[in-house]
């Protein structure tokens, strides 16, 4: 399929990274050619993820595609490149979410040069992540995706009025809560925060080994003290957790996807936070099993709250973008559960439910920001109802979405989620499990009555004259992400084998560590 | 054919059919091209069953077909497939035909809608067609479920074909959330199971415990999907649906899936007699709290939705009783009698636009073949010599007097003489008497509803016949007699056509109706599960999900906003000090001096 020696997970990063670069001499008015390159760019990066995907080769499993640039050899940093199978899923998981994102903010207004050039490096930084086996270069690129972040939604963001309530409303003037540049401050302070955790449990990791270099494989194979990990480890989970959505942890997430625009949504949301649980997973999980291990029940019983709590959050808001936000707390939950419990089907349903996750959110934010402009820039649903009979297609793949997101068969969320707490009801914390479909049944109750709300039922009344189906490039996403529900929910071996050679070729390595720590 | 290729053309031909449909627009907004790509695919599916059924039946070996779907740690943690035996061909028979009739009997009694609106409906019908065959033909529970969740998003989607009513969109989300819910149960059973065997296999040997678990669990989703009390508060309000709709999900077929459920797994329910016990006395209750309730509606939908409940509690007390036959003859007979029922109720409603059967009456006169269908199915329910209704429910029983299970053998006597004298009830007050207002005008509907309906009639006369077929199914022998049960059934069924008659006969029913019939009306409704369910949701869920939405914003967020609160007000303290005059600084040099010396003095 691909050509032997091709470079192509160099072409897959580098692909939004050149593109931005042409986007940024093109002249601003030039819309049509600085869409059309980023465009192109996104294009080759997910046609390389999928030439990646077809190509991988699971029987064999392990490292593929392994290339090797030095960057620094005197502290042993060194851009490595090479895809497990976890990362193969996720590749592709990018590769759609921004080709689609593209397509889905085709017609923002303003500066569009540098609004393109931003997110295409914050793609980069991402593709970066999931095929860097240098821990220095990784934690390079994870901060290259997360910070342009602050621009994106502070300056082509939106704002909304907050009631002042609760019992700390005195700070309500002084932080100017619900302006977009309020949103932005709030999630990057907090992942930087986080950052920090990272860096220092990295560091830790780097001395430890020797301190000679970053390499993924020669950090794993080190074994570290069980005092160090028994620190790194949480430092890690909370680092990268923040950005995954992690209780307590997780309140940037609706502010800031209420204000991103709908590309930035989608992105964040779809791809972003899933670099956190791979954090979690590809570097606290494998580089620190003793800790993990010892950890695990909090990790997972945390999890077990993510779902349940971030379900009924989600049943009380009545901002679309919210419900959404929140719905993505709760999902993450999946994710992290499934991965706490340390068992095949956890893992492989952990980072299946990372893909199936990022689709269904990425779809529901490209839904949320075609309705939010056609109904007038609001997003209140106990306004709306029978908007179906104006945009039929509109209404059937929101349900599509929501049909992911409790759960049902034939999607991918289902694969996911029953992979998931199948693995979680092996664990030793059979409990998660429960909480786990319980939560799975409150978002069947929120995403159905969402849905209900919106688009069935009489009307729609005289106020919304806007409401249309999707128009010209406006389909792309809708189709690309539905239709990769219903592919992935059908045929979830296309990923989930790549994903299960990963698990079984990291699980016993943890499960081998936990033993040590036994005896 | 090969029996391989014939099965696989069952399930394929619905999926094609419905996957051209969603995808091709033209074809879906024309109406009349739906039907015929949804009917063919349903014929052709139905000629293919019929041989499949024919050789399994004669005690053929089963056929189980599996192919790898979900990996784990290199092998197949799940598989999907087919799986050919007597009990699922001969109940993918019963599916395609009911099927086949009622979509047959859609294209009259939708023919005013819009084309487009058409469309949605054939397309969700010919995808029902595949989910429902797709549990019938299941070869591991796993595969069950997935399509048991497929049929519930189709009931969803049919309930809600009237979407821009508030009512029919508050009872298919409804429906949802009651099925969903139980559905929990079957999920934790599934996974219990997969702990213990290591497959999803219902041919499984299990210990003691592990199959009361198992079935306990399972049998919570049996409760959901099959209305068995109290989880049945979505059955009656999902009558918002088309009625050929109610006649084939919500009769017939899918709330059929759960009994068929417990016919599947049998070799797990049989190895938990507590969880049969249980089932034998909620069956019979069920079956007896609905028939009466059903007595006191006026929707002729909702007596024969109280009246499904009340059958499908036939099924499960049989089931309960260890009868696998009993349960399973009579959803196959009570698939043909009600969906004939639902779909008599409908041409009359399509007649008189109106569900209320007091608005009815003397339809006779202007609608003979639908009344003469309609009694038929309901003697069939009333359970009359020698119909369907007869033979299955007579073997019910006797499984009930066999296993000693008295109780429920009282409710299901009780509950076969309330049977009759609601559905003697029903027909009087709808095609006799002096005709009312609405039946002056009504005509008989087109024999395109007509036929479909002649064809269950049918087969609500003749069920009855499969009992040595299915008796040869379950290793038993089965043959017509009549017992001392049989005949004390039927007498309370004679019985209660006589109490509907002197109640309801053509000379009386402008009487007012008595005072304690309005006092009893009011007590025996199910009002009270309605209201708790009701207060579920409103009271425990939403206040719930708002409090913890308030809390998220005010407290959780709120610290957060707090600590950048304090950390901008922090720093404007701290920059007083830079107040940039000199002096403050020298001051601040020398009160620095003094404390240092002062530290150097009293230093130890």
């Amino acid at each position: 399929m691909i050509p032997a020696g091709t470079p192509i997970l160099e072409i897959i990063v580098a692909a939004p990274f050149v593109a931005a670069l042409l986007i940024m001499v093109l002249p601003e008015a030039r819309r049509g050619l600085i869409r059309a390159t980023a465009g192109v760019g996104a294009a080759v990066s997910l046609l390389g993820a999928i030439a990646v995907v077809a190509a991988y080769d699971h029987h064999t499993g392990g490292i593929q595609f392994v290339a090797s640039y030095a960057m620094v050899p005197d502290l042993g940093i060194s851009l490595e490149l090479g895809v497990d199978g976890w990362g193969v899923s996720l590749l592709l998981l990018t590769g759609l979410i921004i080709f689609a994102g593209v397509f889905a903010t085709w017609t923002e207004p303003r500066r569009v040069r540098e609004f393109y050039a931003m997110l295409l490096v914050l793609v980069t930084g991402v593709f970066g992540v999931f095929v860097c086996l240098d821990l220095f270069v990784f934690f390079l690129f994870y901060e290259i995706a997360v910070l342009p972040m602050y621009l994106l939604i502070g300056i082509w963001g939106s704002s909304h009025k907050v009631a002042e309530a609760g019992p700390f409303r005195f700070v309500w003037r002084l932080l100017r809560i619900g302006d977009k540049q309020y949103a932005a401050m709030k999630l990057t302070l907090m992942l930087l925060i986080g950052s920090a955790l990272i860096v220092a449990a990295m560091m830790a990791m780097y001395f430890e080994a020797g301190g000679q270099s970053f390499d993924l494989r020669h950090l794993g194979n080190h074994k570290y003290s069980l005092g160090m990990q028994m620190w790194a480890f949480p430092a890690l989970w909370i680092g990268f957790g923040t950005l995954a959505g992690v209780w307590p942890f997780h309140t940037w997430s609706p502010d800031g996807h209420a204000a991103a625009p709908t590309a930035v949504s989608m992105l964040h949301a779809g791809v972003l936070m899933k670099l956190g649980a791979f954090g979690i997973m590809r570097i606290g999980m494998m580089m620190l099993p003793e800790g993990a291990r010892e950890w695990a029940w909090v990790v997972g019983s945390v999890a077990a709250v993510n779902i349940l709590y971030g379900a009924f959050a989600a049943m009380a808001q009545r901002d679309m973008k919210y419900i959404v936000a929140y719905s993505s707390v709760s999902h993450m939950g999946v994710v992290l559960l499934g991965a706490a419990a340390m068992t095949v089907s956890g893992w492989n349903g952990a980072v299946f439910q990372m893909f199936a996750h990022g689709l269904m959110t990425g779809l529901f934010f490209a839904l949320v920001g075609l309705l939010y402009d056609r109904a007038d820039h609001t997003r209140h649903i106990p306004d709306f109802g029978g908007f179906a009979r104006k945009m039929p297609f509109v209404a059937a793949f929101f349900t599509l979405a929501c049909l992911s997101s409790l759960g049902l068969p034939g999607l991918a969320g289902f694969v996911a989620e029953f992979l998931a707490f199948l693995g979680a009801w092996q664990s030793p914390q059979a409990w998660w499990a429960v909480v786990g479909l319980a939560g799975a049944w409150v978002t069947a109750i929120y995403v159905l009555r969402a849905c209900k709300m919106i688009f069935w039922g009489p009307g729609p009344d005289e106020r919304w004259k806007n409401l249309a189906d999707p128009r010209g490039t406006e389909w792309v996403s809708l189709w690309l992400l539905g239709g990769a529900l219903l592919l992935f929910g059908c045929a979830p071996g296309l990923v989930l084998d790549a994903i299960d050679s990963a698990t079984s070729d990291y699980l016993p390595k943890v499960a081998a560590a936990a033993l040590e720590v036994l005896r | 054919m090969t029996h391989t290729t014939l099965a696989t053309l069952v399930l394929m031909l619905p999926l094609g059919a419905a996957a051209l449909l969603l995808l091709v627009p033209p074809l879906r907004h024309r109406g009349r091209v739906a039907a015929g790509l949804c009917i063919a695919a349903t014929s052709v599916a139905l000629l293919a069953t019929i041989p499949l059924a024919l050789h399994y039946c004669a005690g053929a070996e089963p056929l189980t077909l599996r192919w790898s779907w979900l990996p784990a740690g290199g092998v197949a943690l799940a598989t999907l497939g087919l799986h050919l035996d007597a009990v699922s061909t001969s109940m993918a028979v019963v599916v395609a035909l009911v099927a086949l009739c009622v979509q047959v009997y859609s294209t009259g009694y939708l023919a005013a809608e819009p084309g487009r609106d058409r469309g949605r409906y054939f397309a969700w019908q010919a995808l029902f067609a595949f989910a429902m065959l797709g549990v019938v033909l299941a070869p591991n529970l796993l595969q069950l479920f997935i399509c048991w969740e497929l049929v519930g998003l189709l009931s969803y989607l049919l309930i809600g074909y009237y979407w821009t009513r508030p009512a029919a969109a508050r009872a298919a989300v409804k429906a949802f959330w009651v099925t969903k819910f139980a559905d929990i149960g079957l999920v934790l059973g599934l996974m219990v199971l997969y702990q213990r065997t290591g497959s999803f296999d219902w041919q499984t040997t299990l210990i003691a415990g592990e199959a009361t678990a198992i079935a306990g669990l399972m049998f919570i989703a049996v409760m959901g999907k099959s209305a068995q009390f109290p989880l049945h508060i979505w059955l009656p309000d999902a009558m918002e649906g088309p009625t050929p709709v109610s006649a084939l999900l919500h009769a017939a077929t899918m709330v059929a899936a759960g009994v068929y459920l417990v016919v599947r797994a049998w070799p797990i329910f049989v190895a938990a007699p507590d969880v049969l016990l249980f089932m034998c006395w909620l069956g019979a209750f069920t079956a007896l709290f609905a028939a009466v309730v059903a007595c006191f509606q006026d929707d002729i939908k909702k007596v024969l939705a109280y009246s499904t409940c009340s059958q499908l509690g036939y099924m499960i007390a049989a089931l309960g009783a260890g009868s696998m036959i009993g349960g399973y003859l009579h959803l196959t007979t009570h698939a043909a009698f009600k969906a004939l029922l639902f779909l008599g109720a409908g041409s009359v409603i399509h007649a008189v636009h109106s569900n209320n059967i007091r608005q009815m009456g003397g339809l006779w006169s202007s609608m003979k073949p639908t009344a003469v269908l309609f009694i038929i199915g309901s003697l069939a329910l009333a359970g009359v010599p020698p119909l369907s209704g007869f033979v299955s429910k007579d073997l019910i029983l006797e499984e009930l007097l066999a296993a000693g299970q008295w109780g429920p053998l009282v409710f299901a006597l009780l509950a076969a003489l309330l049977t009759a004298f609601y559905m003697t009830r029903v027909v009087l007050l709808t095609f006799f008497g002096g005709p009312s207002e609405a039946a002056e005008s009504a005509h008989e509907s087109p024999s395109s509803m007509l036929g479909p309906m002649a064809v269950l009639a049918i087969a609500a006369v003749l069920g009855g016949l499969l009992l040595p077929v299915y008796g040869a199914m379950a290793g038993v022998e089965a043959g017509f007699h009549l017992s001392a049960i049989g005949a004390t059934a039927t007498c309370l069924g004679l019985a209660g056509i006589a109490a509907g008659w002197w109640l309801y006969a053509p000379a009386r029913r402008d009487r007012p109706p008595h005072a304690l019939a309005e006092r009893l009306r009011a007590i025996v409704t199910s009002a009270a599960v309605d209201r708790s369910a009701e207060f579920v949701y409103r009271r425990v869920l939403n206040r719930l999900s708002a409090g913890i939405g308030w809390f998220d914003r005010f407290i959780i967020d709120g610290l957060i906003n707090v600590s950048g609160w304090a950390v901008l007000r922090g720093a404007e303290v701290a920059r007083r000090a830079q107040t940039g005059r000199v002096g403050d600084y020298v001051y601040a040099v020398v009160i620095g001096l003094i404390l240092l010396a002062a530290a150097g003095v009293f230093a130890p």
